[in-house]
């Protein structure tokens, strides 16, 4: 079955609004969410957005889900779900979370994260939807450097992990492991080392650990 | 539809954190109970909760994210996980009231917002929870997710002896979680086997990324330079 015909496309891609502006669907023309935008955040009402509210950037933006919405039933499924199907767009879902609606929360995200892969934020009125909205366009313009959950991908040294590995041979202390290491520089050589090799190392006893930690069967072969 | 739906025979596994026991025990005992899953409690250190060979579940509450004094070791334990983990999840537990509390209206702060939307752009999914039963229903939801993607966790949880040296060895490599360790465990015949096999077969063994894998790989091969260290 086809889904009702909407006007237009239902999302218009390549919306990106200047910095410190966000491109807003005409429809949200005074209210609430943008008159809480005063002082922050500029809009750009436009027309034509299909499934769109806002528009933070040239790959991310907004659709909301008010109370009412929630609360009506499972209309706002569809248009979620068209979204979707339209675009790539990240798409961020603001779901008026108020006492009157919170009992449809749980289906809400069991729809939007598990069903659809979205991402889904919990707002308690427009004004919140405001401060967030707001906050959600002031970082998209920050550099990704400055995200202190981002992982830095520093080119890190390898001996420390390498000694830790020998280190974790049962019976090889940081002496051995290191004694081990100038004959055999790499775990891959070290495990490949004949007993004789590693007796000339370091002693009969730790070449024997050192074989059998490598050896041993730990797994019925499949 | 529901027709659609594969049948519930496999039961999913997730793994707990031993230290995360004391914070909630309903969680564990809702899993196991309500939802039929197999919970075992591991000392995984990084993270709260393993539901997958690639997904971690970190929890925490709607006061601790919102707090600035919490931002330094949060910050630090995403981006641990982002190091072994290919999916990080983070689920915003609504605080519990104790008897008699009234229960406080959440003060939505900029600062919470922010946190929010560093966290959106840093790849992290983030679910909302009521309480401990709600969080329970998310991790088995999140497992069964992982399930119908055929990541969800397959080998025996309990490591003994031999296995457990090995285990300690594998969790030293860059990039490994417990889950891959555990799978790395169970699936190559020795130590020496792991160490000697191909970027595709370690990859395929320890249920990683390609990328991951490599970087195993390098680092098993590395030239150890003393002077370095």
């Amino acid at each position: 079955l086809m889904a009702a015909p909407m006007e237009g496309t239902p999302v218009r891609i390549g919306a990106a609004p200047p910095y410190g502006h966000v491109i807003v669907n005409e429809r949200w023309r005074g209210s609430a969410i943008v008159q809480g935008f005063q002082g922050k955040l500029k809009a750009i009402f436009e027309e034509g957005l299909g499934l769109v509210d806002f528009h933070l950037s040239d790959h991310s933006c907004v659709l909301y889900v008010s109370e009412s919405g929630l609360v009506a039933g499972n209309g706002y499924r569809r248009k979620l779900f068209q979204f979707r199907k339209a675009s790539k767009l990240h798409g961020i879902i603001v779901v008026e979370k108020t006492r009157l609606s919170e009992q449809y929360f749980p289906a809400v995200q069991k729809f939007v994260v598990f069903e659809l892969g979205l991402t889904l934020l919990p707002v308690a009125s427009q004004s919140e939807a405001s401060q967030l909205i707001a906050q959600l366009v002031h970082d998209e313009s920050k550099e990704e450097s400055r995200n202190p959950f981002l992982r830095k991908k520093a080119a890190k040294l390898c001996e420390p992990v390498v000694l830790a590995l020998v280190q974790q041979i049962p019976g090889v202390g940081r002496v051995k492991a290191l004694a081990l290491l100038r004959h055999f520089p790499s775990i891959h050589q070290l495990s490949n080392a004949t007993a004789q090799q590693l007796e000339a190392a370091v002693g009969a006893a730790a070449a024997q650990s050192v074989r059998g930690f490598f050896h041993t069967s730990l797994a019925p072969p499949r | 539809g529901q027709g659609a739906r594969p049948p519930l025979s496999q039961p999913v596994c997730v793994l707990a954190d031993s230290r995360g026991i004391a914070g909630g025990p309903e969680v564990l005992s809702c899993l196991r109970l309500r939802h039929g899953v197999t919970a075992q409690v591991c000392s995984l250190g990084a993270c709260d909760f393993i539901v997958s060979n690639r997904m971690a579940v970190e929890r925490q509450t709607l006061s601790e994210i919102s707090s600035s004094v919490n931002r330094g070791r949060l910050a630090e334990r995403v981006r641990a996980l982002q190091g072994s983990f290919d999916r990080v999840c983070l689920i915003v537990e609504k605080d519990r009231t104790k008897p008699g509390e009234v229960s406080r209206v959440f003060q939505r702060s900029r600062y919470y917002d922010s946190t929010l939307a560093a966290l959106i752009r840093a790849g992290t999914r983030l679910l909302f929870s009521s309480g401990p039963e709600d969080t329970a229903a998310l991790l088995a939801e999140l497992a069964r997710v992982e399930q119908r993607k055929s990541n969800a966790i397959a080998v025996p949880t309990e490591v003994k002896g031999q296995r457990h040296q090995a285990l300690q060895f594998y969790l030293t490599l860059p990039g490994v979680s417990y889950i891959a360790a555990l799978n790395m465990c169970h699936r190559f015949s020795s130590v020496w086997h792991l160490v000697n096999s191909a970027v595709e077969e370690l990859a395929a063994g320890a249920c990683v990324s390609r990328p991951r894998a490599e970087e195993i790989f390098r680092c098993l091969r590395y030239a150890f330079h003393p002077d370095l260290l």
